[in-house]
């Protein structure tokens, strides 16, 4: 089957945006060897060419501000053709630097077409088989799909204020003034989540009942956040005697309200457990991870201790199940070689032995300090009950240590683990990823002016904003301060920029209400891509260099490491 | 009967020959204006040539010079990024000048079906 004209325009189409990133990183070289080596016939021609090939290809495919853009950056270029040599300094101030900016704008517009790009294929994609296609191939930006919520108040200026500030948060909302057009727009499609207002022009309690016969009649079974006015006892009780899952007092905070609907409408399954198994012998390993795989947890086999240094960090266990006796090392030894790398010092073991002397047990578990021991043969829920609570109590300890207590964000430790772990992965599959430093604008004025609440409600709009918008696979960590890092993972430096610069906009669009004065915000980002910089200090220092730079250039503003200024970093 | 494009863009020159080829017209590709002089050579066939203009070395009115030189009167229709206006003051002996958009499609298809049927 032949395509048609426009499909196969559409392929080309694409085909030319694919291409573009790689013809601006050569247009971007030439500028850098004619700012390095001075002028040079052919690489000006090259250059005006270069511009002039983009405004054509791009006007041919209907791709008018990219062509726009290349005509301006083609007309600047064209200046320094012939130019007077002795005036060169000038001329390449007054060229060279804007033509860097419209070769960053082109890439901007080149990755918003592309994205756009995706989304429609998603789409077709999507439609054409439903559902089953994976969100997370499709768009590093957005996480999955955005939530749908459905407020219903009547104040619908109020309304459409909330759903602007709610929407940079990730969340689809759809306005209803009338509790009538709630109800029908529930049997259309459910939302994921309800805001229901109280009070209504024909009562002081519509907003409540109305939910309240949903529940009974058709049974709702989503959560619903009242928002009312009122804060008494009574109003409250009577939101929950309704079913309501929260209760928000009026004006809203849009701080509350997110968090509200992030707890409301997180669905994640939490992450099944992972055990270790370490056992010379293959039949009773098999048979132990049988058993705990039922029961929803992931395990692994190790039959050999040899290689347990390099599976301990890629498998990441929340347990060791360990055999005692084993032909090479006893389990005894093995533990203490395990406790002696500070990573693993609190990595709970159980032994599994057919020792049923209750002394000698109890020295094992002493000397090396394994948090259990249990005697084969084992009973298969006694197995699944001690591992599973002796891991889960870990992973709570775990999260405690690592997150900060502000924001709930990864700490600073846990960041550099993290980052440890995502280079030595890129080293081995020759991924590419970013680390981000973010600093939020003018911070210590907005202390200093409204106060150290104010404040924290800014670093918890972005903690938020950040966790939101970003992959699980990502890591969102507040470095310290009013300092953010980030770990992209699998993505390079210009998809970064464009994800951290998607996040620097919509953050710049949070309206904060303090004192009765609305204050936006916004942040500064330098970004560096592994493996431009191929350590993990190289990394951190580099993006934050960049940080250093994108605040001396003004602020709310991203910028890149440059690659070639590794070398006098460190 | 075919129609010669050439352009040093492959992406433009695939654009380029999926509209005449659309509108049914076989098409020879050059991806500059030497390989187009040889291919002109070799193909008795092409009756009309349909070049970019900015092409490294050789442009798209040099090429049409340099074929007017050798006496070859083959109808020539120059594609540019830029308003045509200025071009075709260059060189108004060219038959027609395009501007390069998204109105291609219509536009290119129009010149061919005029300047081919003028030779009926």
């Amino acid at each position: 089957m032949s395509l048609s004209l426009s499909d196969k325009i559409k392929q080309l189409r694409k085909a030319f945006l694919d291409k573009m990133p790689v013809t601006i990183a050569d247009l971007q070289q030439l500028c850098d060897s004619l700012e390095r080596d001075g002028y040079e016939n052919s690489r000006v021609d090259t250059l005006c060419r270069g511009f002039h090939t983009l405004k054509g290809g791009a006007a041919s495919f209907g791709l008018q501000e990219i062509s726009s853009e290349a005509k301006q950056a083609e007309l600047l270029a064209d200046q320094l053709k012939d130019s007077d040599l002795s005036r060169w300094q000038e001329i390449r101030g007054a060229v060279l630097a804007p033509l860097i900016e419209h070769l960053k704008q082109l890439e901007r517009l080149c990755l918003d077409y592309l994205q756009q790009e995706h989304a429609e294929n998603d789409q077709a994609k999507a439609n054409a088989l439903e559902p089953g296609f994976d969100m997370e191939q499709s768009q590093a930006v957005e996480k999955a799909s955005r939530n749908k919520i459905y407020l219903c108040d009547d104040d619908e200026n109020q309304a459409e204020k909330l759903a602007l500030q709610i929407a940079n948060f990730g969340y689809d909302l759809t306005i209803f003034s009338d509790p009538s057009c709630l109800e029908i727009a529930i049997q259309q499609a459910m939302p994921d989540a309800i805001l229901m207002d109280i009070a209504f022009p024909d009562g002081a309690s519509t907003g409540t009942s109305v939910i309240a016969d949903l529940v009974k009649n058709s049974g709702l079974n989503i959560p619903v956040v009242f928002l009312s006015a009122r804060g008494d006892f009574d109003a409250r009780l009577q939101a929950v005697q309704a079913g309501g899952a929260a209760y928000l007092e009026k004006p809203v905070k849009m701080n509350e309200m997110v968090e509200a609907l992030d707890r409301l409408t997180k669905q994640e399954a939490e992450d099944p457990l992972r055990i270790l198994i370490v056992d010379d012998d293959t039949e009773v390993a098999a048979y132990h991870s049988f058993i705990l795989e039922q029961a929803g947890m992931i395990t692994h086999h190790l039959t050999l201790p040899d290689s347990i240094l390099q599976v301990l960090p890629e498998f990441s266990p929340d347990l060791i199940l360990m055999d005692m006796y084993m032909p090479r090392c006893s389990g005894r030894e093995l533990s203490c070689v395990i406790r002696q790398i500070g990573r693993f010092v609190s990595l709970p073991i159980i032994y599994l032995s057919s020792e049923t002397d209750r002394d000698k047990q109890l020295s094992a578990l002493q000397t090396v300090g394994a948090e259990g021991f249990l005697t084969k043969p084992v009973k298969p829920d006694e197995l699944v009950s001690s591992v599973a609570i002796r891991a889960e109590r870990m992973r709570v300890l775990r999260s405690l240590m690592v997150r900060d207590s502000l924001t709930g964000l990864f700490n600073h430790t846990f960041i550099a683990q993290f980052l440890t772990k995502t280079r030595a992965e890129a080293e081995r599959t020759g991924d590419n990823f970013c680390v981000a430093m973010l600093d939020i604008d003018h911070f210590k004025s907005v202390n200093d002016t409204f106060g150290h609440p104010a404040g924290d409600q800014v670093l918890i709009a972005l903690s938020r904003l950040l966790q939101q918008r970003l992959r699980s696979a990502d890591l969102v960590g507040r470095y310290g301060g009013e300092e953010f890092a980030l770990i992209l993972r699998n993505v390079g430096l210009a998809e970064g920029m464009n994800i951290v610069d998607g996040l620097r906009r919509d953050f710049n669009k949070i309206r904060f209400q303090f004192m009765d004065k609305e204050v936006f915000c916004s942040f500064s980002a330098g970004i560096a891509q592994y493996p431009d910089f191929s350590s993990d200090a190289l990394l951190m220092k580099a993006a934050d260099q960049a940080l250093y730079t994108a605040k001396n250039q003004g602020r709310n503003r991203i910028f890149p490491a440059n690659p070639n200024a590794a070398a006098a970093i460190l | 009967m075919r129609i010669l494009v050439v352009d040093d863009d492959p992406l433009a020159a695939e654009m380029t020959s999926a509209i005449l080829e659309d509108a049914g017209y076989p098409v020879v590709v050059a991806e500059n204006a030497v390989a187009a002089m040889e291919k002109l050579a070799a193909e008795p066939e092409i009756r009309l040539v349909v070049s970019d203009m900015t092409m490294p070395l050789i442009n798209g009115i040099e090429l049409f010079r340099s074929l007017r030189e050798q006496s070859v009167e083959i109808p020539f229709i120059i594609l540019s990024g830029d308003e045509p206006d200025s071009l075709r003051a260059q060189e108004p002996a060219c038959d027609d000048f395009l501007m390069k958009d998204y109105s291609l499609m219509a536009t290119l298809v129009e010149s061919v079906n005029k300047i081919l049927s003028r030779g009926l």
